[in-house]
């Protein structure tokens, strides 16, 4: 199974490149230009649930890493049994200077609570996404807070312990 | 209840009352409410000690903060805080209340509590046992029974610097303040 | 002379003898459920220290409705006792009897609703749209049940009902009453709002509905109109269907037993969703309630 998937890919895309992990885990390499034509071929071939949009930093690189994990529970007609089930990881690289990519949305639904985290916690720009408005964080970051280049203990240091004790404080 | 608890009774009911009735609204924030089930259930049982757990700030006189406080927990906790009706009783339980504890550096998380709300006791530790509750309640008795829970009164006459800090902390607060702040820097209730 | 005396003090005492049965029950009502649960529970007089601590506490109000409607509450529960003989003592025994009950009773549910609307929390709305189908649900076999009992006594007097009992024997015995009996006894958890029933107050999915922005004397006034409650909807029971009592201790025993038996129903049941309810309340009880009256009729006739 696992390898008539990395078969299809490879004689359908030129540049992608395959690995398999292990024996339900492959690894798909992807161009950015490619990553939706991808995801829409995967979704047809029953890779149809989106588990996971997910965002890696590499900061030497100066790249950001998308990493979008597919599954599927439906082999043709008959649903998967324990461990054959195949779980795909789509990855590809975007600049990380102007972090910007298109949105998945179109293709899967589910991918718009993941875009906006990855937007507010990365700060990478979806394009064509509806909804980018502030998920989880209360405050105004400068850098978002989970690149490799935000410094937590400094910013601790500037915001929260510059707030005085009311009480017994030693003035 | 012996002679003296009687007596105890007729001089200062009001007192014995909050003792032994604390209605406690339970904050579930973070990994220390999960200590929480067996103390009010029948391994512990807090109902023995007049601790019951209530669905509303309103009906509450003991604030139970169990567990790391965001940012926009802190939001939350202050309105609580602010619904609750005098004397109200403010306990920190776990070590991230106190000092931030393992969120010691956290982008989001908030480390001192007793800045923004006046908190009448902690139970350190991470985690706390459940007997821990029991020692803060025990304590805490002593503290409303000598006076010296007197956190609401503090938050009244310090509203003004509290205030700043949840401004510092939130950015503009949403909602009106509790107590009119005056120039001489004296709270005055709002009718 | 010395009957007005006599009935001026019937009067005053028998609200509080009512208060104090009803907070005593709310007392053992924790007690009893700590020991299934077992736990060892709190004091048996935990409520009238929640109370006194209650009453000591500041409270905000929402409003002159707020403040009016949990009265109007309070007193038509205890204008209710008024009507209600508790042994031999019935203060206004002479007029009104279930038909005036009948009316009255609706005004506990009705106040706590026009007080509990002026606050703006959401849950209350959905927890006195609760009420008030909870309430029609068991009012349609309540009056069947009261229209038997007054159809196989021929009165409306409960003190009548009470003495005709103290002859002839309990009318839960009797055959065609013994259906009425029943089906009181099916819808007495509805009205009383404990468990399969506690929808109206459930903490857990809408923070105890109604009473979300009670607090302080609030609270304190509504536990006590809920001990007027418990207390009526008991006493009504025992003095129609158990024989009343000639006197008050005995009248006690039975509205205790009485009271056991809705714990333990209370204690192992879940709660019941709202429509769940209303079609349990319009089925079992509501075809006892009619097949009692309809034999009554067909008995008396």
């Amino acid at each position: 199974m696992n390898e008539s998937i990395k078969e299809q890919l490879e004689s359908t895309f030129k540049a992608v490149v395959v690995n398999i992990l292990e024996d339900s885990r492959i690894v798909v390499d992807v161009k950015k230009e490619q990553v939706l034509t991808v995801l829409k071929f995967l979704k047809d071939r029953n890779f149809d649930h989106l588990a996971l949009v997910s965002c890696v930093d590499w900061i030497e690189e100066k790249e950001f890493e998308l990493v979008y994990i597919l599954t599927g529970y439906m082999q043709g007609e008959k649903e998967y049994t324990g461990q054959e089930r195949l779980h795909l990881i789509v990855k590809t690289r975007i600049s990380r200077q102007s972090p910007q990519f298109e949105t998945v949305t179109g293709i899967f639904q589910n991918a718009e609570p993941y875009e906006r985290e990855i937007h507010e916690l990365f700060g990478v720009k979806f394009e064509g996404h509806k909804r980018l408005t502030p998920l989880f964080l209360e405050r105004d970051y400068e850098i978002p807070p989970f690149r490799k280049d935000f410094d937590t203990r400094q910013y601790v240091q500037d915001v929260f312990d510059k707030i005085p004790f009311v009480e017994n404080n030693d003035k | 209840m012996d002679r003296n608890q009687i007596t105890k009774w007729l001089k200062a009911p009001a007192k014995m009352a909050n003792k032994y009735s604390l209605h406690a609204i339970y904050f579930c924030t973070g990994c220390g409410i999960i200590e929480v089930p067996p103390v009010i259930t029948a391994r512990w049982d807090a109902e023995r000690f007049g601790i019951i757990p209530v669905a509303t700030p309103r009906q509450a006189n003991l604030f139970l903060i169990t567990g790391y406080v965001s940012v926009k927990t802190l939001k939350a906790i202050i309105r609580t805080y602010e619904q609750m009706l005098e004397p109200k009783y403010t306990v920190g339980f776990g070590s991230c209340p106190i000092n931030g504890g393992m969120y010691w550096d956290s982008y989001n998380t908030i480390k001192h509590l007793d800045k923004y709300i006046p908190i009448d006791g902690w139970i350190a530790g991470c985690m706390p046992r459940p007997e821990a509750i029991f020692i803060a309640v025990t304590h805490l008795w002593t503290l409303i029974e000598k006076g010296m829970a007197n956190g609401y009164v503090r938050y009244k006459e310090n509203y003004e610097f509290y205030r700043k800090n949840q401004e510092m902390a939130l950015g503009k607060l949403d909602w009106p303040a509790l107590y009119q702040i005056n120039s001489d820097s004296k709270a005055v209730e709002y009718e | 002379m010395e009957n007005m005396v006599v009935k001026i003090t019937q009067i005053i005492l028998s609200p509080i003898l009512a208060l104090i049965v009803g907070v005593f029950f709310l007392g053992l009502a924790r007690k009893i459920m700590a020991r299934i649960h077992w736990r060892y529970g709190p004091p048996l007089i935990q409520p009238v220290i929640d109370m006194i601590r209650l009453f000591y506490q500041k409270s905000v109000s929402h409003g002159r409705m707020f403040d009016l409607g949990i009265i109007l509450s309070l007193a038509g529960s205890i204008v209710v006792v008024l009507f209600l003989p508790f042994g031999q003592i019935c203060p206004l025994a002479g007029s009104g009897g279930l038909l005036v009950i009948l009316y009255i009773m609706l005004l506990a549910p009705l106040g706590l609703a026009l007080s509990a609307g002026q606050g703006a929390n959401p849950n209350i709305s959905i927890g006195i749209s609760r009420k008030f189908i909870l309430t029609l649900g068991y009012e349609a076999p309540l009056l069947l049940v009261l229209l038997s009992v007054m159809t196989h006594y021929k009165t409306i007097s409960i003190m009548e009902v009470v003495n005709i009992q103290q002859r002839t024997g309990w009318s839960i015995i009797s055959f065609p009453l013994f259906l009425s009996g029943l089906a009181y006894f099916l819808i007495l958890p509805a009205i009383l709002g404990i468990r399969p029933f506690d929808m109206t107050s459930a903490t857990q999915e809408i923070s105890s509905g109604p009473m979300v922005e009670y607090g302080g004397k609030y609270l304190a006034l509504t536990v006590l109109e809920h001990a007027l409650v418990l207390f009526i909807s008991i006493a009504l029971f025992v003095n129609l269907f158990l024989g009343g009592a000639g006197n008050i201790v005995s009248f006690f025993m039975k509205m205790l037993v009485v009271f056991v038996l809705c714990l333990c129903i209370n204690a192992v049941f879940p709660r019941f969703r709202i429509e769940q309810a209303i079609k349990y309340l319009w089925k079992w009880p509501t075809l006892l309630a009619f097949l009692g009256l309809i034999t009554t009729i067909a008995i008396r006739s």
